[in-house]
């Protein structure tokens, strides 16, 4: 009897279990799960296509969280590249790279260069449904250029001298001229006047608008039917946050994820070609070994170009990268083809014998000891690094790879400039050169290299206030010219986007800029 | 009344130790939560502006007066980066982690007391030596493992459910949140089900040697009616607390196996934020975690209590 009883114990426990079990997952059949079906995935499309695509809608995976939802206090490229969808200033980039007209039907510059006139686009309404006024426009920009708002002042703004309205017409007045400044303007976002609920329900003017977000989990997206322009085709984005890369790749085959981009290739090589296409375009940075020219050794001009020699950057790009990217060799990248200057890739071929030559005239005939500062949480540049670590040794020079969190870097790297050296990619968010040459001006704040060279201030100067514009270009190559020459950094690549995209997703579009345009996607 | 002001004092103390300790622990890591906020762009100015504005310029000590200050009238602070009230920021990840914990208890419970008792009978018979090296294997084998494993055959290969594609809120979705749940709670209970499996057949073996039993035995009982009459009632204590401990490390698991599953729940939460340096959320996390964690011990003591008539006089074996 009681053995009765134990078995019979035991047999309702574990089907008490079973039941648990059971009882959650039984509500999931009726629903409908996407790419359920189990017919394999080479004769059908996949099954997710029909799924979201028959309701219209993408999810793509992004590997942080959003820094801030008020566009004018976010500063993550990250964050850019998904709110792009939803603010616009008076101007924006287009695919090609240039500036047009957005909340803004239209810009006159005067011959000077000091005064700006944007005509208000009429019809331009935010997500509440408020048409955009020039209070609107006049209160987003004063956010921006006085420091009530510490984090959202934007310095470049500095240059406004006045700001007039009439009519529909707005006015600045520069103190300067500024051959950049409508880049600048790209990031004075329009939102609405005195709007208190930026940072939890944010409301700007683009082709979609914010419908919800879970911190570090998700945000939706939704298109926004007023749009002025030809606005989205999708009508829901939800972003999803996979902090962890393996995520992002099992996320995309297990059919939660539609797209996602800034992968490496050894991830998409994970992928199957019947349920993905990679498209590829290039991230739009410069990638190079950094050196603390404030340093020993450093400091001394030889060293660097040691160094330069010494390393093999399409032998790192093939090791690290399996062949994606474009060797570099100024702090310039080919989409900006009116500023780059290709003949300076290869300014210092991989040359042993010239490295050692350098280092042993510059007092290091044995090498020395360095070490490389990298973002630990970048492993693109950590793989860089330890590429780079053995190239070295070649030459004698003994690498130490310090890898920190990124808090760190940007606080002893970036900040406090206490470094040797450090990989790492830099870009320009808003589409001009000078974003990517005005950080080695000796004097910049950002200048955190310490690279200092009077002839380069001088004509860096000259292509700030230049309004003309051959004029401005040539001081610029002139600018990358000299870096290359004194061997600035050791200048390796800009890295290949590789991004992958669920076969019947079309329409994805490359800017110069770190942006993602969702507007242009489509299923079909 | 005496042990539950006793308790009180001890998850008061427990929580003023942690939430320092946390408190210390971002002092001195390096990183500043303005420069990080501003990224590459922020100027000195504005990175010192920031600062000011965030009180992060005040002394440690004083801060953490403040924030414990705030702590006892209800005010938890206000995240760097989501300003809206912190429990609409922590409620929906608590939530998510109270229904994984709990259904990773229920399995537990369930399974590893039958399962203990039955291993116990197993003893000394051929298939005990099978019996154990899988259970040590069970044991072995960590949670992320066996969720990459699950994630591949149960969501890629069976589409039972989808890896990474935790709906955007468990309304949306629930049966799929749920079956996602469900799975995350078997890999976060198995390594668990073998510890308390392997503790509670010691524990009855132990027990079944002692004086008792033999004269239960020689006075005409069967085994197995002393076993669950008897030894089982006797060897629940020690399980009890056990399985106290295991509520209280289920949430250490979670973090673990939340990632893998993509699932937003309180241990991803807390790892995304402490990357993030957002002390008040991480704080009241933490804290959260602390209160957890005695409340856990206090539920073994009293439920020790009740299968123990002598634990209730204070301490007396």
């Amino acid at each position: 009897m009681n053995k009765k009883a134990f078995a019979a114990i035991l047999a309702l426990l574990l089907t008490l279990a079973l039941l648990v079990g059971c009882g959650q997952a039984a509500p999931a059949t009726p629903t409908p799960v996407p790419d359920s079906g189990d017919t394999p995935a080479v004769e059908t499309p996949a099954p997710v296509q029909s799924g979201r695509a028959a309701s219209n809608e993408i999810v793509i995976g992004i590997a942080q969280d959003l820094d801030s939802l008020d566009p004018h206090h976010m500063t993550a490229a990250g964050t850019q590249e998904v709110m792009f969808n939803v603010f616009e200033g008076l101007v924006k980039p287009n695919a090609a790279g240039q500036i047009v007209p957005a909340v803004a039907s239209e810009v006159q510059v005067s011959e000077d260069g000091l005064t700006y006139t944007f005509t208000l686009r009429e019809g331009v309404r935010f997500h509440n449904g408020e048409p955009v006024d020039m209070e609107d426009v006049v209160y987003s920009l004063t956010r921006r250029m006085d420091g009530a708002d510490a984090a959202a002042k934007n310095v470049a703004l500095d240059v406004i001298s006045d700001v007039q309205t009439e009519d529909d017409r707005l006015i600045l007045t520069l103190s300067e001229p500024s051959g950049d400044f409508l880049a600048y303007l790209m990031n004075v976002y329009i939102i609405p006047m005195d709007y208190e609920d930026l940072e939890t329900h944010p409301i700007g003017t683009g082709p979609y608008k914010f419908v919800s977000r879970a911190v570090q989990d998700n945000l939706v997206l939704e298109r926004f039917a007023d749009y002025w322009g030809e606005g989205g085709k999708v009508d829901k984005v939800t972003y999803k946050i996979l902090e962890n890369n393996e995520g992002l790749v099992l996320g995309l085959q297990s059919g939660a994820l539609d797209l996602v981009n800034h992968m490496t290739s050894e991830q998409t090589s994970q992928l199957s070609a019947s349920d993905f296409h990679v498209e590829q375009g290039s991230m739009n940075l410069v990638q190079a070994l950094y050196l603390n020219s404030g340093v020993a050794p450093f400091d001394d001009v030889r060293v660097r170009q040691a160094l330069c020699y010494a390393t093999d950057k399409q032998a790192m790009i093939d090791l690290a990268f399996d062949g994606y990217g474009i060797p570099l060799g100024t702090s310039m990248f080919p989409s900006f083809s009116k500023y780059y200057d290709d003949s300076l890739t290869d300014y210092y071929p991989h040359d042993v014998a010239k490295a050692k030559a350098l280092l042993a005239e510059a007092g290091y005939p044995n090498g020395f000891e360095m070490s490389i500062t990298v973002p630990s949480n970048y492993s693109p540049h950590v793989n860089t690094a330890e590429v780079l670590a053995e190239q070295l040794k070649e030459v004698g020079i003994q690498v130490k790879i310090l890898p920190v969190e990124w808090n760190s870097w940007l606080s002893d790297v970036y900040t406090n400039r206490q470094f040797q050296s450090t990989v790492i990619g830099l870009e320009s968010n808003n589409m001009t050169a000078r974003k990517l040459l005005d950080r080695f001006a000796s004097t910049a704040a950002n200048n955190f290299t310490n690279y200092s060279n009077p002839e380069y201030d001088e004509i860096l100067a000259r292509a700030i206030s230049s309004v003309d514009d051959a004029e401005q270009t040539e001081a610029y190559r002139q600018l990358e010219r000299i870096l290359t020459e004194t061997a600035a950094n050791v200048y390796l690549q800009d890295m290949a986007d590789l991004v992958a995209v669920r076969n019947g997703l079309n329409g994805l579009t490359f800017y110069p800029i770190y942006v993602l345009d969702v507007s242009t996607l489509y299923w079909g | 009344m005496n042990y539950v002001i006793r308790r009180i004092l001890m998850l008061l103390l427990t929580m003023l130790i942690v939430s320092f300790l946390t408190f210390l622990a971002f002092e001195l890591v390096s990183g500043d939560v303005a420069q990080t906020k501003l990224g590459t762009e922020g100027t000195p100015e504005q990175v010192a502006a920031l600062r000011h504005e965030l009180g992060l310029d005040q002394p440690f000590l004083l801060r953490y007066g403040q924030w414990l200050g705030g702590f006892f009238t209800g005010d938890l602070g206000v995240s760097y980066y989501n300003p809206q009230p912190m429990w609409e920021l922590i409620g929906p990840k608590l939530g998510v982690t109270l229904i994984l914990a709990a259904i990773s208890f229920l399995l537990i419970t369930l399974i590893s007391i039958p399962l203990g008792l039955l291993s116990y009978r197993l003893a000394g018979s051929p298939l005990d030596g099978l019996r154990t090296a899988f259970n040590q294997l069970c044991m072995a084998v960590p949670p992320f493992f066996i969720g990459i494993l699950f994630s591949w055959f149960f969501g890629i290969t069976l589409k039972l459910f989808i890896p990474e594609g935790f709906p955007s809120s468990i309304r949306a979705n629930p049966g799929e949140a749920m079956t996602q749940l469900f799975f995350a709670a078997v890999c976060l209970s198995i390594p668990r089900i073998a510890m308390t499996v392997r503790m509670m057949r010691s524990t009855v073996i132990g027990e079944m040697q002692k004086a008792y039993v033999r004269t239960a035995i020689s006075r005409g009982n069967d085994r197995r009616g002393v076993l669950l009459r008897h030894v089982l009632k006797n060897s629940l204590t020690g399980t009890v607390t056990f399985l106290a401990q295991t509520l209280a490390e289920l949430i250490g698991g979670s973090i673990v196996v939340e990632q893998v599953f993509g699932i937003p729940g309180l241990g991803r939460f807390l790892v995304a934020e402490i990357r993030a340096l957002d002390y008040p959320v991480v704080q009241t996390i933490v804290v959260i975690l602390a209160f957890w964690v005695v409340l856990a011990g206090t539920v073994a003591d009293l439920i020790n209590q009740r299968i123990d008539p002598r634990l209730r006089l204070g301490g007396a074996k």
